[in-house]
């Protein structure tokens, strides 16, 4: 504004502008002469070079100083998330809605669910081991190939009736659809002390009429074996798939939207913190037509 | 000789007839030169000066005047008239200034300069909302949050300004209070007295010794009456009146008395002329209302920093929206982040930050008597480079003083400091004895009674100017003047009058063996030595020979050049034969000789500079400030003047000194030679524009005389010509255009009119000039210290940026959240950079020369680009080494970090895989999200510690500066340790004893 008071024409603006981007008595360009301005683009590229290096160098120092298998903290990771597929979200959190009788409103669900178990196919399962204890498999030296740890195997077919290999449509067809819980790694997590984590389904806040929810879980009681825990971190575990457990929900009223809540319990698990839904449980929206 | 002794009273003649044509002519003339833009204001100054010229009712005779007023001299006007009057011309009252509202006074503080950038931010946050709102209801309110805390920052400051503003307005009004003035009129051939408000034109009025004149009145009887108009003129010297016109000019001649000056003695009998605004004052106070109010230097800056700071924040935000937008970002998503680029580029604290240390120096400069009344023109003092100083009362102590006494033929120097303890001239001599009894006894003056407490030089007098100043350098020297007047009792007594140029009295002498009356007399010298035949040397009479003739005109020459009113001394004894002790003097046929007395001596007075004036020019002039001497008084004392003061330094000689000193005439000097110039307002009047810059640049000493206020318009606007700073002083209603004109004005408080605090910036609580001096350095050192609060403030900004820049182009997890921005730059930032305000000098500031206005900015560019390129760099670079370390250490590696952010910021993403393959729900990683706002934000925050170490020196090391000890940061530790011991103890037991005595007590 204090340009505009000294009330230069446009054109004597223009002239001090050309002069000032070149200025014909001094050999100046934009204020300075080229050897100056030589002169401030090394210094400028020098700086800026060193100013890089340091930063390089911190994060290297910083790379160095991380131990790679365990993170230095997980104070943000006391208890683990679980997540829901087939996994369609509305406008808050899950929601899935299909009609019974019209098979393209739930194709993609079953879609869904047979790309997610394909990482649980036998093949992509090859490189880990059979588990049969159902305690801890805790590791201390890395005796797998490749100085790694071993993984236990989770299969499709553990799921049994929602696999996908006996019924293709994972119960879409009549109603009784079966959801895949996952609970989310975290590394040298115990679950709980000495009994198996276990899903759990219900109703939240159902009516005082509706009837209890009729949940089939597979593996049987949805139990997460214990001996897929600990989870030892990417690099000493390349294999490690995360345990599921399906329920099967048999009686889902039609055409009312319900609200469904699969909570995992196990000792260190908790689910009830306020600020995370998804923390120890998943909750959903589930809305049957017919 | 006598040639000689003419020249000085020429002086008086030159000097009015400048001020006759200068008025006529200037406003026509001198702004014939200047820009378009003044247009309207030259009108408005040549309808003044109109008005002004209009004036004639001096030149008409009595018949004319009551004709023209339809009034009568002897029964003036009817009540029904005066009512009628009244009724027409509105009451005989300056209009006050017009009052600015306080609701735009308020609203002013709200958009003025710094806060347009932060509204311009607060709206184009709510405008960002609105578009993410548009998009999707559920976004988060952080840029409602963030327009609102914006518009409060402004709003509370804006409050604080106002405040701080009322706050120095209030001290203002206590200045404001006016005793209601009466008037004593003839109305309906009566007399009355009403209130000065209701007189109207054609008023006959009766004025007294002590009175204030209530309105512009045409004298039409005068009895012995002096005016003092030093306050419109500048003239601190009394102006005789009489009714006989004797001068073209209005201002000049002597049959007019203006509204608001003082009647000192004597009585008149007027007929009011003019009433309220349309009065000489009224004109010269509207003369400076119509002056419009320049941009304060540190507005312009500020101004010039918003413009820098606007400047780089649209130009990195275009840049990046155009990097967005080919990055595949969705438009509106680019503009958002434009906005919320810009927005992160305003400083927000830096508002509050710089009206708290304005006012905090205000504050410091109020403790020193220096009151400002706009918080920005506390820097402008300190950015000035030229000060035109009034005269009279500032540079002056503004009454007649007695500054030499040439006696035994020899000058001998009074003390003229302000309280005159120091008289060191000799005072053995035979002479003085007889002439101190003729300055104590030929003179009328009286201490009003009851003030016996006060000091001498401090207390009422009634009678002139130079009686008191005989009055009271007599009662410093020989005590109780009033005593020895009663033991030398008065017999006879001819006043002062303007024919004979002498008083006169006859006095019995208080030496009981000495029979003889004693004659004194003081006048006009060159009348006393006309009545002189002999003359007291070394306390014997000698006849006066044409040597001691010569001795005296050569003493009288002196001290007249010197700018001093001389008055000449004799007495005689009358012989007790011819006029034995019951002999009965009459005044009206003089049967006594007033012939052949014998000379004593001569005594000079002069209005003399404050003691601490000089002083404070000479610091003024290695601050290299030039200070230029305006008035409205003679050349010559205001050359003296400004030579005792150092405006004029002793060694720097005038184009005339040079001519006078080579003996050749004036034209033929060398104009290079001459470093002082002595130019009064004729010369003024004559010159162009181009002229005056000329002479202001070539001349470092500067004395401009017989000014009128237009023409200290002109001259402050010279001054402001060449880029300068002006800062005008001044006391009178004369010196308000000027002081309103001047980039800052300093009215002086106990002297200064209602006008000139007024119209000024700032007011000296104790008229010294030397406060200015105080200002000064204020000033300066407020301006140093602003452009380090402004390099702290703007480095982090970049800090606070980058994480924008590298989330929109790397993909990062937003490093800092907008909040904690605003808690950087509201909450931890504000109070280390009001702490740089109370930052002392790095050198001696007083030592260097001013800044050059358009030069020596505020914010330059090596300070913005060594804040955001190198410092704010560097900062950046920290803060983000912070964030990686958190991160990495929870499990993200940098490597994993880039181009994330989709997914990270997708809350139907819960089982996010960082680098050691856990899952991370929307919330965990918020939370994660939020440690790192914390330590990036701790990063910054750990640097500005260091930043604002650097910032305390711009040149010197800190060492150098001094820097609190470390190692006391260290005594308190060892209690630190013992309350957290202490506490741990408390708990411990809490937890050990649950339900104890401990428990119930301790826990809370």
């Amino acid at each position: 504004m204090a340009a505009l008071q000294e009330k230069k024409s446009c054109s004597q603006r223009m002239e001090e502008f050309q002069r000032y981007c070149w200025n014909p008595d001094t050999g100046q360009m934009l204020g300075r002469t080229l050897s100056r301005w030589v002169w401030i683009s090394l210094y400028y590229v020098g700086f800026y070079v060193v100013m890089t290096g340091i930063f390089a160098l911190c994060i290297y120092t910083l790379m160095c100083t991380l131990d790679p298998y365990t993170p230095d903290y997980q104070d943000q990771l006391k208890s683990p998330g679980v997540t829901l597929r087939p996994d369609v979200y509305g406008e808050k959190g899950l929601d899935i809605s299909y009609n019974v009788s019209d098979n393209r409103t739930w194709v993609h669900l079953v879609h869904t669910l047979h790309d997610f178990l394909a990482g649980y196919s036998p093949a992509s399962q090859e490189d880990s081991i059979n588990c049969t204890s159902e305690k801890y498999f805790f590791q201390e030296s890395f005796q797998a190939p490749n100085h790694t740890k071993f993984s236990c195997k989770f299969t499709a077919d553990m799921l049994q009736n929602c696999s996908g290999l006996t019924d293709p449509n994972f119960g879409f067809a009549e109603g009784k659809p079966c959801f895949i819980i996952k609970m989310n790694r975290i590394v040298n997590f115990l679950p709980s002390n000495g009994t198996a984590p276990r899903a759990d389904c219900a109703l939240l806040d159902p009516h005082e009429d509706a009837r209890p929810l009729q949940v089939e879980y597979y593996p049987p009681n949805g139990t997460f074996s214990l001996h897929y825990f600990p989870y030892y971190g990417r690099k000493a575990q390349p294999h490690y798939s995360n345990p599921l457990v399906a329920a099967k929900l048999l009686n889902v009223p039609r055409n009312t939207e319900v609200l469904v809540v699969c909570k995992i319990l196990a000792d260190h698990v908790t689910f009830d913190n306020p600020h995370d839904p998804y923390e120890g449980k998943v909750e959903f929206k589930l809305n049957i037509l017919q | 000789m006598t040639k000689k002794t003419l020249e000085i009273y020429s002086v008086e003649l030159s000097g009015t007839k400048d001020i006759q044509q200068t008025d006529k002519g200037n406003g026509k003339e001198k702004y014939r030169g200047l820009k378009n833009c003044f247009e309207p204001r030259k009108n408005h100054y040549k309808e003044e000066l109109r008005k002004e010229v209009d004036l004639d009712d001096h030149k008409l005779s009595i018949k004319e005047l009551e004709k023209k007023y339809d009034t009568n001299i002897i029964t003036g006007l009817s009540s029904t008239q005066a009512a009628e009057l009244l009724a027409r011309n509105g009451p005989n009252a300056l209009t006050p200034p017009k009052e600015t509202p306080e609701i735009i006074k308020f609203l002013k503080q709200m958009v003025g300069g710094f806060s347009i950038l932060l509204w311009i931010g607060a709206i184009l946050c709510w405008i960002a909302y609105g578009i993410q709102y548009s998009m999707n209801t559920s976004s988060s309110l952080d840029n409602v949050y963030l327009g609102c805390v914006l518009a409060l920052v402004v709003i509370l400051t804006g409050i604080f300004a106002y405040y701080q503003e009322a706050k120095s307005t209030n001290i203002m009004a206590t200045f404001n209070k006016m005793i209601p003035q009466q008037a004593l009129v003839i109305r309906d051939s009566e007399k009355m007295t009403i209130p000065a408000e209701e007189l109207v034109v054609g008023d006959i009025v009766e004025i007294r010794g002590g009175d204030r004149i209530p309105a512009d009145i045409r004298l039409l009887s005068v009895q012995g009456c002096k005016v003092d108009n030093s306050s419109l003129t500048g003239e601190s010297e009394p102006q005789p009146r009489s009714s006989e016109f004797t001068h073209d000019s209005p201002l000049e001649t002597k049959n007019i008395g203006f509204y608001s000056t003082t009647c000192l003695e004597g009585t008149a009998t007027g007929m009011v002329i003019n009433t309220g605004d349309r009065t000489i004052i009224g004109q010269i106070a509207s003369l400076a209302s119509g002056v419009g109010n320049e941009k304060t230097p540190i507005a312009i800056e500020i101004q010039h920093f918003v413009h820098i700071v606007a400047g780089v924040a649209v130009s990195i935000g275009i840049l990046f929206f155009i990097i967005a937008v080919s990055l595949k970002y969705q438009v509106l998503d680019s503009i958002i982040f434009l906005i919320g680029i810009i927005v992160a580029n305003v400083p927000e604290g830096l508002l509050a930050t710089v009206t708290v240390t304005l006012s905090l120096t205000a504050k410091r400069m109020a403790k020193k008597n220096c009151l400002v009344k706009n918080l920005e023109a506390v820097e402008t003092l300190g950015s000035t480079s030229i000060i035109c100083s009034d005269k009279t009362g500032t540079l002056t102590q503004n009454r007649m003083t007695v500054a030499h006494l040439w006696f035994d033929n020899q000058i001998f120097i009074a003390d003229t400091s302000e309280d005159h303890s120091n008289q060191v001239f000799d005072q053995s001599s035979g002479t003085w004895a007889s002439l101190s009894k003729i300055i104590t006894l030929c003179n009328r003056a009286e201490f009003s009674p009851g003030q016996e407490s006060v000091p001498i030089m401090k207390r009422v007098v009634v009678g002139d100017a130079s009686e008191t100043a005989l009055l009271k350098f007599s009662e410093v020297i020989l005590g109780d003047v009033m005593e020895i007047r009663k033991r030398n009792h008065k017999v006879a007594e001819i006043p002062f009058n303007s024919t004979n140029k002498f008083q006169l009295s006859i006095h019995k002498t208080d030496d009981p063996n000495d029979q003889r009356f004693l004659l004194v007399m003081k006048g006009a010298p060159e009348r006393i030595l006309e009545k002189c035949s002999t003359i007291m040397v070394n306390g014997q009479k000698q006849p006066l020979d044409k040597n001691t003739a010569e001795a005296f005109h050569t003493a009288y020459m002196e001290l007249g050049g010197l700018g001093e009113r001389v008055l000449g001394f004799c007495h005689l004894y009358l012989p007790a034969d011819e006029f034995p002790e019951t002999y009965t003097f009459d005044v009206d046929t003089m049967n006594f000789p007033t012939s052949n007395l014998c000379f004593v001596g001569l005594l000079s007075m002069i209005d003399p500079p404050r003691s601490t004036v000089p002083d404070a020019v000479t610091k003024c002039r290695s601050a290299g400030i030039k200070v230029i001497m305006v008035t409205g008084d003679h050349p010559i004392t205001a050359k003296a003047i400004a030579k005792s003061v150092g405006i004029i330094s002793a060694n720097s000689e005038t184009v005339e000194d040079i001519a006078k000193r080579l003996h050749i005439a004036v034209e033929q000097v060398n104009k290079r030679d001459a470093k002082a110039a002595v130019v009064t307002g004729m010369e003024l009047k004559d010159m162009s524009p181009e002229q005056l810059d000329e002479l202001l640049t070539n001349y470092s000493e500067i004395v401009f005389a017989r000014t009128s206020p237009q023409q200290k318009l002109i001259i402050v606007e010279g001054c402001q010509r060449q880029n300068a700073v002006v800062a005008v002083t001044g006391d009178g209603v004369n010196d308000s255009p000027a002081l309103k004109k001047a980039d800052i004005g300093i009215a002086m408080g106990i002297a200064g009119s209602d006008a000139a605090k007024n119209a000024a910036d700032m007011i000296l609580l104790d008229d010294n000039f030397a406060s200015i001096v105080t200002g000064v350095e204020e000033g300066r050192l407020i301006f140093d210290n602003l452009k380090k609060t402004i390099a702290y403030t703007l480095t982090k900004n970049i800090a606070e940026l980058c994480p924008f820049l590298i989330y929109i182009i790397v993909g990062l997890p937003l490093p800092i959240g907008t909040i904690t921005i605003l808690f950087i730059d509201l909450g931890t930032d504000i109070i280390p950079s009001i702490a740089l305000a109370y930052e002392k000098a790095e050198s001696d500031i007083m030592n260097r020369k001013p800044r050059h206005k358009k030069k020596d900015r505020l914010v330059n560019q090596q300070l913005a680009i060594y804040s955001y390129l190198h410092i704010g760099l560097m900062q950046a670079v920290g803060a983000f080494v912070a964030y990686f370390t958190v991160y990495a250490q929870e499990g993200f590696k940098p490597s994993i970090l880039i181009n994330i952010r989709v997914e990270w910021e997708d809350s139907n993403v819960n089982d996010l895989e960082d680098s050691y393959g856990q899952q991370w729900t929307w919330y965990q990683r918020k939370y994660l999200e939020w440690m790192g706002y914390t330590a990036f934000f701790v990063g910054i925050m750990v640097q500005q510690i260091a930043d604002l170490i650097i910032r305390k020196t711009r040149r010197n090391s800190i060492f150098q500066q001094g820097l609190f000890r470390p190692q006391y940061w260290f005594v308190a530790v060892p209690f630190a340790i013992l309350i957290w011991v202490y506490d741990e103890v408390r708990k411990l037991f809490i937890r050990l004893y649950p339900g104890s005595w401990w428990d119930k007590n301790m826990y809370y």
